[in-house]
């Protein structure tokens, strides 16, 4: 009771808009920010003293010295990295990446149940021991001779591989295919000797200018005996 | 690390290259092929017995699971890489944007604080100490 008393006469002095509501703050509570330090006296003069700093001025943040404010990506040396892909286009293909790997690898890896994903999420049986196969095992894969069936002959085929093969194809067609094979040499054969009859036609006119040219110079030559061009070096060192 | 995972790949190559010449084997089969055709499952095994002895030599490696994502995909794995590089890039960038903010508007309000409250405001940076300097 001499408590309360005491509390309700200091209340009279607390100030009305307490920022922690009506709550005194003389009454023992935990104080969350560690900021509210109150000095009060009782007695005759009664009083209450802010002794302590602002009102909730909590502790500033620790400082860290690696922040967003910085390049992070410089502080870590990937700029190169960075610069290496943001720089070239990327090719969208799974094959661009792992270009020597047989085999259709574009497709989604659920379709032919080829995805890491599942290696995952079901890993396989392992821990057993791996040993070379007996006669008798290899008996099963003792197969019939004959090519594959359609449907699995043309699976896994890389895509890359079959815009290689498509030129390929086109030499193996001008050397494979036989009936074609004579037309094209004599269509090749007549294109070298139009060519050529061209070329000698060419040649034969390039003769006759050179002879012009020769003859222009000549004269020039008789001309102005001084030109330059009439001299060779030896004739320069001479003169 | 690096010595084993070029080790590890390079294995891997060849087993990968086992079984495509098994492919082209069994793709058209020859009576005379069957003992190449055994040599090479044999070959086939002796293969997964050194990938996994390879195991205990290939440290730990962290990989993302959105890589496998990618993969599985069908997509280039690098363009997760390039996409990661990309963002982070951005969100530092953000975030620089949002710290050099705050501490221009810290700075205006200190100021204006000190206009209107100077002696607060003295306390306040006798507590405080000084500003950091800004990058």
């Amino acid at each position: 009771m001499m408590m309360a008393d005491q509390f309700r006469k200091v209340e009279q002095y607390s100030p009305k808009s307490s920022p922690r509501g009506a709550r005194s703050p003389v009454v023992s509570r935990q104080d969350s920010t560690g900021t509210l330090k109150t000095t009060i006296s009782l007695g005759k003069n009664p009083s209450i003293v802010h002794s302590g700093p602002f009102y909730l001025m909590k502790e500033p943040p620790g400082e860290s010295e690696l922040t967003g404010a910085t390049n992070l990506m410089a502080h870590h040396g990937l700029e190169h990295s960075y610069s290496k892909f943001s720089g070239k286009k990327v090719k969208e293909q799974l094959s661009s990446f792992l270009p020597n790997l047989p085999g259709m690898i574009d497709t989604p890896g659920h379709q032919d149940n080829s995805s890491l994903r599942s290696v995952i999420e079901k890993p396989p049986i392992g821990g057993k021991e791996l040993l070379p196969l007996t006669s008798v095992q290899l008996a099963g894969f003792r197969l019939h001779p004959g090519p594959l069936p359609e449907q699995y002959r043309y699976v896994n085929q890389a895509p890359l591989k079959k815009h290689k093969s498509k030129h390929k194809n086109k030499h193996k067609h001008k050397a494979g295919d036989t009936p074609s094979q004579e037309t094209q040499v004599a269509e090749i054969g007549q294109d070298t000797h139009e060519k050529k009859h061209k070329k000698r036609g060419r040649h034969e006119d390039d003769k006759e200018r050179k002879k012009r040219k020769k003859e222009k110079k000549k004269r020039k030559q008789k001309h102005s005996p001084e030109h330059p061009g009439g001299l060779t070096p030896s004739q320069h060192s001479n003169g | 690390m690096a010595a084993s995972l070029e080790n590890l790949e390079t294995q891997l190559e060849m087993f990968i290259e086992n079984v495509r010449q098994i492919r082209i084997i069994v793709g058209d089969f020859q009576p005379q092929g069957q003992n190449v055709l055994n040599q090479k499952i044999q070959a086939l095994v002796a293969g997964l017995q050194e990938i996994d002895k390879l195991k205990s030599q290939v440290p730990e490696v962290l990989i993302p699971l959105e890589v496998f994502d990618y993969i599985d995909q069908g997509r280039n794995p690098q363009l997760y890489t390039k996409d990661c590089m990309e963002k982070a890039l951005a969100k530092n960038e953000e975030v620089k944007g949002k710290i050099d903010a705050y501490r221009k508007f810290k700075a205006h309000l200190m100021v204006e604080l000190g206009n209107v409250f100077p002696h607060e405001l003295a306390k306040y940076r006798a507590i405080r100490g000084e500003e950091r300097p800004l990058n």
